[in-house]
C-alpha cells in the first residue's frame, strides 16, 4: 500500500512532465498525419489544416479527459484548487488576514489553555498503575482541612489497613549541603524504606533503600535526583560510593533517579532515609498504593474506620482526628483545577466566537460570489467539482489559521512557563508541552471550525437558481442576511459573558492587591533555612540570637528579627491552647491556632503594632518566666471582652509549657492575601527552640543589595550553616497572587479578543448592508431623507443588533457567572459595577464600529449610487 | 453539447464496443491513433467514425490496463508517431470480446427475429 503510494507519488513528480508531453505530441501528431492526408488528396495546405483541426475537435478537451485515465487527476485538482483558492486569498489580502487572524486567536488561545489541561490535568502521572496511588491525610477535629500525619498513626494504618498493597511516609525538608566556599539548602525529602516501591520507581544509577524495617537510626545514605547528580556531579557514571555533607555528616550516594522521577507537586533534589521517632508532630505526608481492584471510595471509607479505631486507642492524640484517602492526581492539581476549567470554558467561548466570525465573513465573501459559482455552474462545472473547490478554500483559511494559531499557542506556553514566578506551583507546568495531543486537538479545532462555519455560507450559493443570479447578481440575500445578522448577535452576546467574565475577575484581583495584611511588605528582606542540627536546642536560640546582632548592625538595617515559618509562606505550625485557670476542654472541644517562634525585633521589622502589652525583649530567655503573645483573634477567642494581658495559657507544644500572656498583637493575614486571620500565639524562639528559621531584615531603601552581606554574617556565625531561600517580602506577597493575577491577565486577553471580534463582525455587517443598501439610501435621500436621518437609521440598525445580543449575553452572564464564585475574592458574581461598565463598554465599541459605515452612508451622493445601477 | 447532425449518415459506436474495434484493429499489426481511426471508417464502409475525445482516452485506458503497449516510431510518411500493439494479455481479452461480442449480436437477432 505504502509503496503504491510511493510510486504514484514518484510518477506524479518526475513522469508526469514527459507523460504530458507524450500526449501533447501523440495529438498533435494526429492532426498532422490527417493534414498530410488531406494534402494528399488535393486540398490546399491551409485549408487541410483547418479542416483536420476541425474534425479533431477540442484538442485540449481530449487531452483532457485523456489525463483523467491516468488516475491522479483527483489529487492534481485537489492542488490546482489549493492554488486557484490562495490566489483568490492573496487578491482579498484584508478578508484572508483577518480570517486568518481570528481563526489563529480562536485556535492559539484554546490551544494554549488546552495543553495546559492537558499536560497538567490529563495526562497520568509519570509512575506504573498512576490511579492506584492516594495520599493518606488526617482531618482534625470539626474541620474538613487535610492535616499532616502522626507517625504512630501511620504505623497502625499500615499494620491494619486491607485497601493499600503498601504505604510510604515522608517529610518535606530543606538540606543543607556542604559546599566548597558557601554551604547552600535544597528541598530534599525524608523517606520510609518503601517509599520509592510504593511509587513503583527503579533507580536510574544504583539501588534505592533496602525495604524492610523501620529505621529508629537513620542510615547514612542519599538518592541523588537526577539533576542533583548533573549539578554536583557533572552526571559521571561513578558516583555511586560517593560522599556528599548533608546537614553536617557524610552521606553515602547508593543510588540516582531517573529523570521524569518526582513527586507532582514538589521539587526534590534528594532522598534520605527518615527515622521512626515516634513523637507526637503531625509532620509526615502519606503516600499509598491501592491494591488492585480496591476504589478508592473504599480506601476512603476504610481510612475513617482506622480513624476511629486510633482515636479510641490513643484519645488524648487522635480524639476527635479522622482520616481521609486523596487520589495522588487529584492531590497534586486540585488547586488548579477550577481555574483551567474556567480558563477552559471562557476559552470555548472564544473559539466560538472566532468561529462565528469567520463564518459571517465567508458568508459576506460567498454573497459576493454567487456570480462567480453561477457563472461556472453555467458553463457545465459540476456541483461537486464546485463543493470540493469551496472545501479546499476553507480547509486553505483552516490550514493557515490552525498553523498561526499553534505558533500563537507554542509562544504563549512558553511566555507563561518563564513568567510564572517560581514559588507559584502550578504543579506540573513544566510537563507542559505542545505534543501530539495538543496537536491533534488544535488540528481538529481548526478543520471542524472551518468545516462547520465555513462550508455551511458556500452551500447555500449551490442551491440557487442559475439564471436568476446572472441576472441579478447583485440583490441582497435576504435569508443568508438573516443569519448572518443571528451570527453577529450572537457574538456579541458572547463577548458580553467574556467580558463580564474578565471585568469581574480583574475587580476581584484588584481587591487582593488592596487587602491590608497587616505587615508592611515594602523593603523587607527574608532570608529562611532550617538551623544545622545541635547538641543542644538552645545552641539554635544562640546562633539565630548573633545572626540578627550582626544583621542589625549592617548598615541601612532598620529592624530585625526572625519568625518560625513567614508569612505567605505556607501553613504555620498549629495546635490548640486553653486558659490554664479553666479546666481543660474535652478532647474533641480543643480550641486551637496557630503557634509562631518569633525573636525581638520581628514585630518591629514587620510593623506590626501592638496593641496592648509589651513586645518581647531580651530578658525573655530560657530560664525565665515563660511568656507568649496573642493576636487580636486569639485574644478574642480565649478571653472574650476581657484584657489578657497577665492570664496563662497552657499550650500543646514541645514540654506542653504554660505562658503568660504579656502582649495583644494587631492580626495579620499569615496564609495568604485572601484568608481572613487565624488566632495565633506567638512564644519567643529563646524559651522555645524552633530548627526552622526565616530571618527578617527591614532595610531603609531596597533591601535586594543587603542578601550578600547577610549571607556573610550568617556565614561568620556557622560556616556550614546555608540558606534556602532569600526573598523580599513584597515579592513573596505579590507571588501568593500570581495566579489570580495570570487569571485577571489571561481573562483579560479573552476578553479584548472577544470585543475585537465581535466587533469586526458588526462592522462587517453594518458595512455590508450598507453597501448593499446603497441604491435605497439614494433614493431615500433623493426623495428628501435628511442625512442626520439616514446616519440614525444606520446607527440604530447596528445598537438594535447589539442591544438584542447585550440582552442575551446578560441573560448567559446571569446563568454563567455563578460558576465564578469560588474564584471571587469579595465580589458578587452578579456585581452590579462590573455588569454596567461593561455595557457601557460594549455600547460604545459598537457604536464606533457602526459609526464608520454609517457615515460613509450619509456621505454617498445619490445621483452618483442611482447612476451606477 | 455539439450538435449530432454532421453525424446523422454514421453509426454512433456502442458503449464498450469501441474497445473491440481497437483490439481487432490491433490485432493485425501495431498501429498509432489516426490510422486506427482510419482502419475502423475504412473498414466499417464509411459507416463507424471514433471521436479522438472517445479514441484517445480509450488507448491510455487499455495501455494502463496493460492490453495494449506502445512505442514511438516514424510511420510510412516519415512522421513521428505512436504505436500501439496487442499485449499477450490484450489477445486473451480480445477473444474474451470476440465471443461477448457474438453472444450479444445473437442475443439482439434472437429478439429482433423471433424464430
Amino acid at each position: 500500500m505504502a509503496m503504491k503510494a510511493l510510486r504514484f507519488l514518484f510518477r506524479l513528480f518526475f513522469k508526469r512532465r514527459q507523460l504530458d508531453k507524450d500526449l501533447n505530441d501523440e495529438l498533435a501528431s494526429h492532426i498532422s498525419m490527417e493534414t498530410s492526408l488531406r494534402v494528399q488528396q488535393g486540398e490546399s495546405a491551409k485549408g487541410a489544416r483547418q479542416a483536420a483541426l476541425r474534425q479533431f475537435g477540442n484538442v485540449g478537451l481530449v487531452a483532457d479527459v485523456t489525463r483523467s485515465t491516468w488516475g491522479f487527476t483527483g489529487f492534481e485538482q485537489a492542488l490546482q484548487d489549493i492554488r486557484y483558492a490562495s490566489r483568490s486569498f492573496v487578491r482579498t489580502p484584508l478578508f484572508s488576514t483577518i480570517v486568518i487572524v481570528t481563526l489563529a486567536l480562536g485556535i492559539g488561545s484554546s490551544t494554549a489553555i488546552f495543553s495546559l489541561l492537558h499536560g497538567i490535568l490529563l495526562r497520568a502521572l509519570p509512575f506504573p498503575e498512576p490511579n492506584q496511588l492516594m495520599m493518606l491525610w488526617e482531618i482534625p477535629p470539626e474541620m474538613r482541612k487535610s492535616n499532616p500525619v502522626l507517625l504512630n498513626n501511620f504505623v497502625t494504618w499500615k499494620e491494619r489497613s486491607h485497601s493499600f498493597q503498601s504505604m510510604a511516609a515522608f517529610e518535606s525538608l530543606p538540606m543543607n549541603l556542604l559546599g566548597d566556599n558557601q554551604s547552600v539548602q535544597v528541598p530534599g525529602l525524608k523517606v520510609t524504606a518503601d517509599f520509592f516501591g510504593t511509587l513503583g520507581a527503579a533507580p536510574f544509577l544504583g539501588r534505592t533503600f533496602r525495604p524492610g524495617e523501620y529505621w529508629t537510626t537513620e542510615p547514612r545514605e542519599v538518592v541523588l535526583s537526577y539533576s542533583a547528580w548533573q549539578q554536583l556531579f557533572g552526571g559521571k557514571s561513578d558516583v555511586i560510593g560517593k560522599k556528599i555533607s548533608i546537614n553536617v555528616s557524610h552521606h553515602e550516594v547508593i543510588g540516582v533517579m531517573p529523570a521524569e522521577f518526582g513527586l507532582p507537586d514538589q521539587k526534590t533534589e534528594l532522598y534520605l532515609p527518615l527515622a521512626f521517632n515516634l513523637h507526637e508532630a503531625r509532620n509526615y505526608s502519606v503516600v499509598a498504593r491501592l491494591r488492585p481492584g480496591v476504589s478508592p471510595d473504599a480506601a476512603n471509607a476504610e481510612m475513617a474506620i482506622l480513624a476511629a479505631q486510633t482515636a479510641r486507642d490513643n484519645v488524648a492524640l487522635n480524639a476527635g482526628w479522622s482520616a481521609t484517602a486523596v487520589p495522588l492526581l487529584d492531590q497534586a492539581v486540585g488547586s488548579v483545577r477550577t481555574i483551567l476549567f474556567m480558563l477552559f470554558t471562557a476559552v470555548g467561548l472564544v473559539l466560538l466566537l472566532a468561529c462565528a466570525n469567520v463564518a459571517n465573513l465567508l458568508m459576506m465573501r460567498a454573497s459576493g460570489r454567487v456570480r462567480e459559482v453561477s457563472l461556472r455552474l453555467a458553463l457545465g462545472a459540476s456541483r461537486t467539482r464546485i463543493l470540493r473547490q469551496l472545501l479546499i478554500e476553507c480547509l486553505v483559511l483552516a490550514a493557515c489559521g490552525g498553523l498561526l494559531g499553534l505558533g500563537l499557542s507554542g509562544a504563549a506556553v512558553h511566555a507563561l512557563k518563564t513568567s510564572l514566578p517560581e514559588s507559584l506551583h502550578i504543579p506540573r507546568l513544566n510537563e507542559v508541552n505542545l505534543d501530539i495531543a495538543v496537536l491533534l486537538y488544535s488540528a481538529a479545532a481548526s478543520i471542524l471550525s472551518v468545516l462547520i462555519f465555513g462550508l455551511a455560507p458556500s452551500l447555500q450559493s449551490l442551491k440557487r437558481n442559475v439564471s436568476e443570479d446572472l441576472h441579478e447578481s447583485t440583490r441582497s440575500v435576504t435569508s443568508a442576511h438573516k443569519v448572518r445578522r443571528v451570527l453577529v448577535v450572537t457574538e456579541i452576546a458572547l463577548a458580553l459573558v467574556l467580558v463580564a467574565g474578565a471585568g469581574l475577575v480583574v475587580r476581584s484581583f484588584l481587591r487582593l492587591t488592596n487587602v491590608n495584611t497587616g505587615f508592611h511588605a515594602e523593603n523587607v528582606l527574608t532570608v529562611r533555612m532550617l538551623l544545622l542540627p545541635v547538641q543542644k536546642e538552645e545552641y539554635h536560640a544562640e546562633s539565630v540570637r548573633e545572626m540578627l546582632d550582626r544583621i542589625r548592625a549592617l548598615p541601612g538595617v532598620v529592624a530585625a528579627g526572625s519568625v518560625g515559618i513567614l508569612p505567605m509562606e505556607g501553613t504555620n505550625s498549629g495546635t490548640w491552647y486553653y486558659r490554664a485557670d479553666r479546666p481543660e476542654p474535652e478532647a474533641n472541644a480543643r480550641p486551637g491556632g496557630d503557634v509562631s517562634i518569633i525573636t525581638p525585633g520581628y514585630f518591629e521589622a514587620m510593623r506590626i503594632p501592638m496593641i496592648r502589652g509589651r513586645a518581647f525583649n531580651v530578658e525573655d530567655r530560657a530560664g525565665s518566666p515563660q511568656v507568649a503573645i496573642l493576636n487580636e483573634t486569639a485574644a478574642r477567642m480565649l478571653s472574650p471582652g476581657e484584657n489578657p494581658i497577665g492570664e496563662r495559657v497552657k499550650v500543646w507544644w514541645s514540654n506542653r509549657p504554660v505562658v503568660e500572656v504579656v502582649g495583644v498583637v494587631a492580626d495579620i493575614r499569615h496564609s495568604g492575601v485572601s484568608t481572613p486571620p487565624d488566632p495565633c500565639l506567638f512564644m519567643p524562639n529563646d524559651q522555645q527552640p524552633f530548627p526552622f528559621t526565616a530571618l527578617v531584615a527591614r532595610t531603609v531603601g531596597k533591601p535586594a543589595g543587603l542578601a550578600q552581606a547577610i549571607r556573610e554574617q550568617i556565614h561568620v556565625v556557622d560556616a556550614d550553616q546555608g540558606v534556602s531561600k532569600i526573598e523580599e517580602m513584597q515579592q513573596m506577597v505579590s507571588d501568593s497572587i500570581a495566579l489570580p493575577r495570570l487569571e485577571a491577565w489571561v481573562l483579560t486577553l479573552f476578553g479584548v479578543i472577544a470585543l475585537g471580534l465581535a466587533n469586526i463582525g458588526l462592522y462587517g455587517l453594518i458595512a455590508f448592508s450598507v453597501a448593499q443598501r446603497a441604491r435605497e439610501i439614494g433614493i431615500r435621500v433623493a426623495l428628501g431623507a435628511s442625512r442626520t436621518g439616514v446616519f440614525r437609521m444606520i446607527l440604530g440598525d447596528g445598537l438594535r443588533l447589539t442591544l438584542i445580543g447585550g440582552i442575551l449575553g446578560l441573560a448567559a452572564v446571569f446563568g454563567l457567572t455563578r460558576f465564578l464564585r469560588g474564584l471571587l475574592f469579595e465580589i458578587q458574581p452578579l456585581d452590579p459595577l462590573t455588569l454596567i461598565s461593561v455595557i457601557c463598554l460594549l455600547t460604545f465599541v459598537s457604536l464606533f464600529a457602526c459609526y464608520v459605515p454609517a457615515r460613509r452612508a450619509t456621505k454617498a451622493d445619490p445621483a452618483a449610487v442611482l447612476r451606477e445601477e | 453539447m455539439t450538435e449530432p447532425i454532421k453525424y446523422q449518415n454514421r453509426i454512433e459506436i456502442l458503449q464498450g464496443t469501441l474497445d473491440l474495434l481497437i483490439l481487432q484493429t490491433l490485432a493485425r499489426e501495431p498501429q498509432h491513433g489516426h490510422g486506427i481511426s482510419l482502419a475502423i471508417r475504412a473498414r466499417s464502409g464509411d459507416l463507424l467514425s471514433v471521436e479522438t475525445g472517445s479514441l484517445y482516452p480509450a488507448l491510455h485506458r487499455l495501455e494502463k490496463k496493460g492490453w495494449l503497449d506502445s512505442e514511438w516510431k516514424c510511420s510510412e510518411n516519415n512522421q513521428r508517431a505512436k504505436y500501439y500493439c496487442l499485449t499477450k494479455i490484450g489477445r486473451k481479452q480480445l477473444a474474451a470480446e470476440q465471443n461477448r461480442w457474438r453472444l450479444l449480436v445473437r442475443a439482439v437477432r434472437g429478439v429482433l427475429d423471433p424464430a
